[in-house]
């Protein structure tokens, strides 16, 4: 029981920035599961891995909120995966998301660049 | 709300959807590693290590589902589910227990809500109320009844009241599509309907401007019965008492007024006439009174200004020491059968008690010896508020069961009651489990579920914190004090109701030995009503005589008699009246009830004459002089100690009274005294004072003359068969007497026999109630003693190494049994006591602390759990001690 609550926490922290990091990988066609994860990882040059345990939480989140629909399908190498893609409502918020967050970059950076030349 | 389940079906199915979805991940991801050059088992192995517990995964992701609650949920009922089937025998006794318990207590709410909730199912009840005067004196046909005349004025005067109406129930021979047959007719002023709040389901109700017209309007019985549920019926006429009225009205189906009642009725409008009596039924002055009082008055106030007014309007009504009641509708209603139905209800409540505590205690035993899995559980993370769900689940699908199971019984035990006193008791033929018995079911069986964890709980609570696994069973020897109070109350709640049942079971002995006065073996009682109700009095008399002596000469007959005030018959007419006798100074309080009989009474009726004669054919041809018999009741108020024989009485005028209002100015003489004799249909009920007259000395211009020819009963002393006397009966009187109905004939055994029914019901349940709780508290004594003995083997194996023999073994088991059945003896009697109290007014022939009774009790109590405790002692005389000592 605790084991499961400290797990959930890990979620907590990255979801905001994970549900926005997973949309922006849908915005360029549907996606399997693992298909996202690997995006992600090869756009941030392996910086970012998403774990498992929270990307199939989060993608069923956004299922629930009407942000992403899924279905079935074959992969490339003929694998039956569940694929996600972006619904209209999804690239709506996505897009409000993203100004949010150019935002917070420039307003941290602008913090941090500070903080560096006063050092 | 996209993903509400809409049934568990599709809950699984996403449930598989997802594995399936975690698994092409697998797949995908291994497939990758080995496109990389890996080996596929260890492209495996490295996605399922990057993937980490994937049942978690699946957990935590179905949590984004919402609804995750009901899985839990699910996961909990499965397990309780799993766990009460491994144990069936703990599961079986547990669910059995509370299926006694709630089956019990749902009848009962069954019964209350049936009898006493449903019938009152009119707008606003509670503002109705019935007003009577108490303490009347003189010639009233009823209780309640108040003259319409003070009702006109009341109503005119008293601003409390929103409405007032004033009815008089009668039985009266209807003739209506199916021929003429005995059926109840309502009388009543024009606001009776609206003051109800009752609508027509067809035609219109009366209405003010109805008063003494000839209009009726008709119940639903009666249009299905008796107008063979015609459509066209409005209209049409019926008679009633001869007296043609056009049916107006039909009500709806379920309007029952008198309430409770569900034969056919006919109501009709009565009218005042100048002397403010009711112009139909003349011999009728009085009525029964219901009122609405206003929304914004309390019954309180309403009954303060009604007393004020009476006071004010009736300044003889203060000399007669006459009080206005005003009494909530409800009461009167439900009043002869509200107590004992509370106590009964009372009666389960105990019952439920003692399975509450012998769930608790059940689950308690169960708790410590599944205390290794709890602390396996609790050790792996689970919260104690896990536990306690899951323990919750447990004992909640037990109460479920039970409540569903006693539901079952429950409503079996109503069918066969409303089967086989249906048609005993008023409202008893309408007796259903409703929903709302049901819905209080359900809520006792969660309070008795939570309830019921709560003992066990606490110590799991206890235990999870002390010790580590395993410790703490084999080291317990004892097992707490808890189950054995819960048993001391058990045996305490017991004792109380076997008690209760004791007085009842002696109160109704004690009724059946009542000195009845009169033989009622071989007598057959007949009761007969003129068709024509406006039947004049000196015909009446004559057709009666023609009657008797027709009866008397049939073959086979010993003795016939008229009697107005027939034992156990429900058309007894007797007349209450102020009675003065001559030598005596008349004192508030003196009268009697009178009663006509003809000359062969004390022969037919077997009663005892205790001194003088009985009346005579002389007396009848005598001239003028009234010769009457009174009974020892009489002879005891009036004469205490002198010899009533010779003496005169007659009734009492009170200052301002007319001739009139006085049923005749002779004098009676008082020939002979005979035994008391019961009075109406109650065994329990005290003697009154009681005159006899003879029918045909009554005085021609009385109008009690009037008032008695309603009816004609007689009494028939025969020893024909039952079929052979009721066919002779029924010849003599269709050739003597056409113009007369019959409205009953019985055998008054029988009668009798009847009327200890409802003390013989409330027995019965009582009696039932205190077997089941005698079994519940066996069973708890044998399970926390069985118990006990299995968590003591060890010790017991110690003690009988250690030379104790098996004697001493079963003596320490049996010892425990005493100390928790003594301690619940004590506040037993003591509640015995206190419940002898509340139902003293049920009691007769017997005392609140029957010493009999109460050892009765304790011993029947004390020799079942002394069954029940030897059991488990002897169990525990035949542990082996090399057995029991081998894994130390």
């Amino acid at each position: 029981m605790a084991k499961t609550e400290k797990y959930q926490n890990r979620i907590e922290l990255l979801q905001g920035t994970l549900d926005m990091l997973i949309l922006e990988a849908l915005r360029w066609g549907s996606m399997h599961g693992y298909g996202i994860a690997q995006g992600i990882r090869f756009k941030s040059d392996e910086v970012l891995q998403v774990e498992t345990g929270s990307l199939y939480p989060a993608l069923h989140r956004l299922e629930r909120q009407g942000w992403v629909k899924s279905k079935w399908g074959q992969t490339e190498s003929n694998q039956r995966a569940k694929f996600y893609e972006i619904t209209k409502k999804g690239k709506e918020h996505h897009s409000a998301e993203q100004e949010r967050w150019q935002r917070m970059v420039q307003a941290i950076g602008a913090v941090m660049g500070t903080a560096r030349t006063a050092e | 709300m996209r993903f509400w389940p809409k049934d568990w079906f599709s809950w699984e199915r996403k449930k598989d959807d997802l594995r399936a979805e975690l698994e092409a991940h697998l797949r995908i991801a291994a497939e990758e590693q080995v496109a990389r050059g890996e080996s596929p088992e260890e492209a495996r192995e490295a996605a399922m290590r990057e993937m980490g517990n994937s049942a978690l995964v699946a957990d935590v992701t179905r949590g984004k589902w919402g609804w995750q609650w009901m899985e839990h949920l699910a996961q909990d009922v499965r397990y309780a589910l799993r766990q009460l089937i491994k144990s069936p025998g703990y599961a079986a006794a547990l669910v059995a227990t509370l299926t006694l318990g709630l089956g019990s207590v749902i009848a009962m709410l069954a019964i209350v809500d049936s009898v006493l909730v449903r019938p009152m199912a009119l707008p606003h009840p509670d503002k109705l109320v019935l007003i009577y005067a108490e303490g009347q004196e003189g010639t009233t046909a009823s209780r309640y009844s108040l003259s319409f005349e003070q009702t006109e004025q009341m109503s005119k005067s008293v601003e409390a009241f929103a409405s007032i109406a004033s009815y008089n129930t009668l039985i009266k021979p209807t003739r209506a599509a199916d021929g003429t047959r005995i059926g109840l007719t309502v009388a009543t002023t024009p606001q009776l309907f609206a003051l109800l709040g009752a609508r027509a389901e067809m035609g219109r109700l009366i209405h003010a401007s109805d008063a003494g017209a000839p209009v009726a309007v008709v119940n639903d019985a009666f249009w299905r019965e008796r107008l063979h549920a015609d459509p066209k019926a409005i209209g049409t006429g019926i008679a009633i008492a001869g007296k043609m009225e056009t049916l107006i009205g039909v009500l709806p189906k379920g309007f029952s007024f008198p309430q409770g009642n569900s034969e056919p009725v006919a109501y009709v409008p009565v009218s005042l006439n100048a002397k403010g009596e009711d112009a139909i039924e003349i011999e009728l002055t009085t009525g029964t009174v219901l009122a609405r009082v206003k929304d914004e008055v309390s019954i309180q106030q309403a009954r303060q200004q009604a007393q004020a007014f009476f006071a004010n309007a009736n300044p003889d009504a203060a000399a007669k020491h006459k009080v206005l009641r005003v009494l909530p509708y409800r009461d009167f209603v439900t009043g002869d059968v509200q107590k004992p139905l509370w106590a009964l209800l009372g009666a389960v409540g105990v019952l439920l008690l003692i399975a509450c505590a012998n769930a608790a205690n059940l689950q308690i035993g169960r708790a410590a010896s599944r205390m290794d899995e709890m602390k396996i559980r609790s050790a792996l993370g689970a919260s104690f508020a896990r536990l306690t769900q899951q323990l919750l689940a447990e004992s909640l699908i037990v109460s479920f069961a039970g409540a569903a199971l006693g539901g079952g019984i429950a409503w079996i035990a109503i069918a066969l009651v409303r089967k086989g006193y249906g048609d005993q008791f008023a409202r008893f033929d309408e007796l259903a489990v409703h929903p709302a018995a049901i819905a209080g079911g359900v809520l006792l069986a969660v309070a008795v579920g939570i309830a019921a964890t709560l003992a066990p709980m606490f110590s799991v609570r206890r235990q999870t914190r002390a010790q580590g696994v395993g410790a703490g069973t084999r080291t317990t020897t004892r097992t707490g004090r808890l189950p054995g109070i819960l048993v001391s109350l058990q045996v305490a709640l017991t004792c109380v109701l076997l008690a209760t049942c004791g007085l009842f079971a002696r109160t109704f002995h004690a009724l059946e030995e009542v000195k009845l006065g009169f033989d009622p073996h071989g007598i057959t009682t007949l009761v007969l009503m003129p068709e024509d109700q406006h039947q004049n009095a000196e015909v009446s008399r004559e057709i009666d005589a023609r009657l008797l002596k027709r009866i008397e000469g049939l073959p086979g007959v010993e003795a016939v008699t008229m009697q107005s005030s027939l034992p156990f018959s429900s058309f007894d007419v007797s007349m209450n009246g102020t009675t003065d006798v001559k030598g005596r100074a008349w004192q508030q309080g003196d009268q009697a009830w009178y009663s006509l009989v003809s000359t062969d009474f004390v022969r037919t009726s077997g009663i005892r004459l205790m001194r003088g004669r009985g009346l005579a054919p002389q007396d009848e041809t005598g001239s003028g002089l009234i010769t009457v018999l009174v009974n020892e009741a009489f002879a005891q108020k009036y004469f205490a100690g002198r010899d009533p024989i010779g003496a005169w009485i007659k009734f009492h005028r009170d200052h301002g009274d007319k001739d009139t209002d006085i049923p005749f100015l002779q004098s009676m003489n008082i020939v002979g005294v005979v035994e008391n004799e019961l009075q109406g249909g109650d065994l329990g009920a005290p003697y009154q004072p009681m005159v006899y007259m003879d029918y045909l000395q009554l005085p021609k211009e009385s109008f009690l003359g009037e008032v008695f020819s309603m009816s004609t009963q007689l009494a028939v002393r025969s020893s024909l068969n039952k079929d052979v006397l009721a066919r002779e009966l029924r010849a003599a009187v269709k050739q003597e007497a056409p113009q007369m109905a019959e409205m009953s004939l019985a055998r008054m055994d029988e009668a009798i026999a009847n009327s200890l029914n409802q003390r013989r019901l409330a027995l019965r349940l009582a009696g039932g109630f205190g077997a089941v709780a005698l079994v519940l508290s066996s069973v708890g004594i044998y399970g926390v003693l069985a118990y006990a003995v299995t968590l003591r083997r060890k010790e017991i194996g110690v003690r009988m190494a250690l030379g104790a023999s098996r004697q001493r073994v079963t003596g320490l088991v049996m010892r425990q049994a005493g100390a928790m059945v003594l301690f619940g003896l004590v506040p037993g009697v003591a509640g015995a006591w206190a419940a002898g109290h509340a139902v003293r007014s049920f009691l007769f022939g017997v005392r609140v602390l029957d010493p009999a009774t109460l050892v009765g009790a304790t011993a029947v109590l004390l020799l079942v759990s002394i069954v029940a405790a030897l059991v488990p002692a002897l169990r525990a005389a035949m542990v082996n001690p090399i057995e029991a000592l081998r894994f130390e």
